[in-house]
């Protein structure tokens, strides 16, 4: 069985507990208007070009055959000189993908593991479940939105070591706007986990003027509270590179918000119901 | 107390009364028929005498220099008519020594002048002795007067005496220190601090003389000092100076010998934030995870240090050498990273270097069309290490070095025989660095991935590399990213074992002659920038002009996979093979620190690296943009410390290839 992987992060501090190697699968069905990840979208190898360093000398389009549509056949990428091309999305057997993680299995035994991160890795369920299974007694976290296919979620809890889920937006119609879909797959999900036995975490991204507020926090902690595997709620304030990578897949960042001004936190909405909760910087 | 002394010392007060000596200050020792010990101590008597003592406002240790640069013992003609029948290393006076310093603390340079005496009277270290107190005393005068009377107290006891106090013992290691910059040595590293001054804090402590805090103050006031003068004393660049101090470790007898003082320099280091002294934190497979995250605190504030050494490695490999055990568990490091004995070592750690990747694509180019196989191309390339080694060798006869009284005062049975240090000691090894070694295994991986498997004609990867690989692009870009990389975990660290150790073979039998051994090593100096320019575009994909690695590191113009594979391939190679030294290094982003835990993360990976059998790491903690920001607006960074070969110095001090290949490597950060 195969998967596409768009990078393998060996040492992600950000990504769980311990030393982990984190694995980005590639596509995913949300289109959230803050999306750092934009290589992550589509589910298909796709040419990335670092086009702000560009010296547009041409050597590109010299050796291209298919200047109609790109079709990431990757000969541009060996013509640059500079290095600033290159295929984003890997066709990786699930096998050969658990050997090449399970290299660093002597980092992972204080605590640490694998992540399989996105796009939306439950997109990939039964190539990223084939992994696993080729990885016995590897601690694996997931990190998903939370949209899918109920029976993909339900598995995926009785099979990872830790889920680690966003709540993006509260409002199912604001969800839909900022996310282009719909929330109740997601809100089943978090009730599932607050009532399961998978520990797990929630993350946060917070963005200014979009779900920065109160009644979003409490709406979260209200959920949460006293879910006994919820082990903490991360807060992962926008950041403003996050347009950064869009021109690199030729596509226009364009958030729809006004990312300015730094984003309200309260953290203290978490900790008055004992929560435990963790800013990120 | 230390706060203002930093103040007043970063802004440079003490640099009002700096001035040069004059050119003809060396009458008084260049004179026919003086032999070089006699003029080292004239010249340092003098210079001793010139000085003028400075007294900081609430001064805690003092002594400052004040008289910047004197004339070395010898006139122009007379040195190059030496230089014509001798080889010369570096400036030609001892440098890079660990001294035991304890020894001249416990016993008080009176004592050592007495002893000297009754050996052979009118000896030149009693000048030199003198000439230390005779300063000592002016300095302790100027304390009365400045109303510094615990001061003056202290320095009409030390250096004279034997220290019965921590702060008489610091404030007698400073002014020995200071002395020895006088004498003409340089690069006069600070040795196991540690373990040399705890029984006089213990004594104090036990005693109440001090508290933890008195105690750390002093401590604090100590490594304040080390960078007062420090800029005076430059190597290949500033910050170059040598200043190392070791942390930690087995101790002779073999206890383990991290105590109290290690965690006070630890902490002190972290609140000072300056570039000296330069910490090395010994560890071992059973270090508690505590005593790295400590380390890693340091490495996340991006001062360059700790740098890792790891007794399970270095202590059996030099006994392997013929280190006596009590010898080898007492290691210190040089001014960088060799390994070197305190109080036993003349050793010269840094006398040669195997560019690994010169040497390698030297033979693929001589050789590898007429291979049929990697195995001929090892061959050929085993031959051309040893030649390079006995070249070298050639080379390095008839050593002279400008003898040290003073400094042999510090060393094993030199008062007792009448040999100068400069003569020898108990260990006379040399060492060679050994340059460019991921290149090189990363051009053996990919010739033998594209040439000898077959797939393009080795007439053409030489082509290729002859023009640089204009019009080959898709062979470089083969070459580059789709062979296998030392660091990735892909396949190439075999070549690196076997290069490593090759080149270790290839000087097992030499010898010195002064009887030593030739140690090889992974380190890199300042050569990663000579040896690349020597370079054309090799046979990994490497255009003409990019640099080579410091030390132990990988390509610099390679994808990682990230640092769980650089650390796997490198604890491939056997390094206790590698005892000269020299750190894997590795850079962070400032943002991995960015989460409290991650700590505990890098902590978790330097221990691993020690787990499997890495000799020597050192960490950077880099800011990419930071670094740019600092070329173009130096006045906004003066602070900005960055670890740079072996050492850590200000980033805007440093000449421009060496801050660009800083950046280079920032480039790959985790």
């Amino acid at each position: 069985m195969t998967g596409t992987v768009f990078d393998i992060k060996e040492f992600a501090v950000f990504d769980g507990p311990g030393i982990r190697t984190t694995v980005f699968m590639k596509g995913c069905p949300l289109r959230c208007r803050w999306c750092h990840n934009p290589e992550g979208l589509s589910p298909a190898p796709q040419l990335m070009v670092s086009t702000a360093a560009c010296v547009h000398c041409g050597a590109c389009s010299r050796v291209c055959r298919h200047p109609d549509k790109c079709i990431a056949c990757g000969e541009c990428v060996a013509a640059c000189r500079y290095g600033y091309r290159k295929i984003a999305g890997k066709r990786w057997d699930a096998e050969e993908l658990a050997k090449r993680l399970m290299k660093g299995r002597e980092f992972f035994e204080d605590g640490g593991g694998v992540t399989f991160s996105g796009g939306e890795p439950l997109m990939q369920w039964p190539f990223v479940r084939e992994v696993i299974r080729h990885m016995p007694g590897i601690h694996t976290a997931i990190e998903t939105s939370g949209y899918a296919p109920d029976d993909v979620f339900d598995e995926m809890r009785k099979t990872v070591s830790l889920v680690m889920m966003d709540w993006k937006v509260s409002d199912p119609e604001a969800f839909r706007f900022w996310t282009g879909a719909n929330q109740e797959p997601v809100r089943r999900h978090m009730e599932a986990l607050c009532a399961g036995e998978t520990p797990f975490i929630v993350r946060m991204p917070v963005i200014p003027g979009v779900n920065d507020r109160k009644e979003h926090f409490e709406t979260l902690a209200n959920m949460t509270a006293g879910a006994r595997s919820l082990m903490r709620v991360e807060l992962l304030p926008y950041q403003k590179a996050a347009g950064a990578k869009y021109a690199m897949v030729d596509m226009d960042y364009r958030p729809g918000f006004d990312e300015s001004p730094a984003p309200r936190m309260f953290p203290e909405v978490f900790e008055e119901r004992g929560i435990q909760v963790r800013q990120f910087r | 107390m230390t706060e203002e002394l930093k103040t007043l010392q970063w802004n440079g007060w003490h640099h009002a009364f700096r001035r040069k000596a004059e050119e003809s200050a060396a009458a008084a020792w260049r004179k026919p028929g003086m032999d070089d010990r006699r003029r080292t101590a004239r010249r340092m008597s003098a210079a001793l005498e010139a000085e003028q003592p400075v007294m900081f406002p609430g001064e805690i240790i003092a002594f400052t220099r004040t008289v910047t640069a004197m004339p070395m013992i010898f006139s122009r003609e007379e040195w190059e008519a030496i230089r014509k029948n001798h080889y010369i290393h570096e400036l030609g006076n001892v440098s890079n020594l660990s001294p035991d310093y304890g020894r001249v603390i416990r016993s008080g340079l009176l004592a050592l002048r007495e002893r000297a005496e009754t050996l052979c009277p009118g000896q030149p270290v009693t000048e030199e002795i003198d000439a230390v107190l005779g300063l000592t005393a002016r300095y302790a005068a100027a304390a009365r007067e400045a109303g510094l009377t615990d001061l003056a107290r202290v320095l009409e006891r030390v250096p004279a005496y034997g220290a019965e106090t921590f702060r008489e013992a610091l404030q007698s290691l400073r002014i020995l220190h200071y002395a020895l910059w006088y004498e003409g040595n340089y690069h006069n590293t600070l040795g196991r601090f540690d373990q040399y001054m705890m029984p006089w804090l213990e004594r104090d402590l036990a005693e109440g003389r001090e508290t933890r805090e008195s105690a750390y103050e002093l401590v604090k006031a100590f490594f304040l000092a080390c960078n007062r003068d420090s800029d005076l004393y430059p190597g290949m660049q500033q910050g170059d100076n040598g200043q190392s101090l070791m942390l930690g470790g087995m101790t002779p007898d073999g206890r383990d010998g991290y105590n109290l003082l290690s965690d006070m320099c630890l902490e002190a280091c972290g609140e000072l934030k300056l570039i000296d002294p330069k910490i090395n934190l010994r560890v071992n497979r059973d270090t508690p995870p505590e005593i790295f995250e400590k380390g890693t605190r340091l490495t996340r504030l991006g001062l360059g240090f700790p740098q890792y050494a790891n007794d399970d490695i270095v202590i059996p490999a030099l006994e392997d050498l013929g280190y006596a055990a009590e010898d080898a568990r007492n290691y210190a490091v040089a001014a960088c990273w060799e390994f070197i004995i305190p109080g036993r070592g003349m050793e010269i750690p840094n006398i040669g270097a195997l560019s690994f990747a010169q040497v390698t694509d030297r033979t693929i180019r001589a050789h590898l069309a007429e291979c049929r196989d990697m195995e001929e191309l090892k061959a050929y390339l085993a031959r051309a290490i040893r030649a390079d080694v006995l070249d070298q060798m050639a080379e390095r006869k008839n050593l002279y070095v400008i003898p040290s009284p003073f400094l042999s005062l510090f060393f094993d049975g030199c008062l007792e025989s009448g040999r100068d240090i400069s003569e020898g000691c108990v260990y006379n090894n040399w060492g060679f660095h050994g340059t460019g070694l991921a290149p090189a295994a990363d051009m053996l991986a990919a010739v033998e991935k594209t040439v000898l498997s077959g797939d393009i004609p080795a007439e053409r990867l030489i082509a290729a590399m002859d023009a640089d690989f204009e019009g080959e692009e898709v062979l470089r870009e083969t070459l580059r990213h789709d062979c296998p990389k030392m660091g990735n975990d892909d396949g190439a660290a075999p070549y690196a074992a076997w290069l490593l150790h090759t080149f270790a073979e290839s000087v097992k039998d030499l010898r010195n002659e002064r009887g030593g051994r030739v140690r090889a090593g992974t380190g890199s100096a300042m050569y990663y920038i000579t040896h690349a320019a020597a370079l054309g575009a090799t046979a990994d994909g490497r255009e003409a002009g990019v640099p080579l690695p410091a030390n132990y590191a990988p390509s610099l113009n390679i994808r990682l996979n990230g640092p769980l594979s650089l650390i796997r391939d490198f604890t491939v190679p056997d390094l206790k093979e590698a005892i000269n030294g020299g750190p894997l290094t590795v850079e962070f982003s400032e943002s991995v620190f960015s989460q409290e835990d991650a700590v505990k993360k890098v902590a978790q990976l330097v221990r691993m690296f020690i787990r499997k059998g890495g000799h020597q790491i050192q960490l950077n903690t880099v800011n990419r943009e930071k670094l740019l920001d600092a070329q173009r607006h130096p006045e906004n960074y003066r602070n900005l410390i960055v670890r740079v070969w072996g050492w850590s110095g200000y980033f805007t001090e440093l000449d421009k290839c060496y801050q660009d290949h800083i950046i280079r490597r920032a480039e790959l950060s985790v």
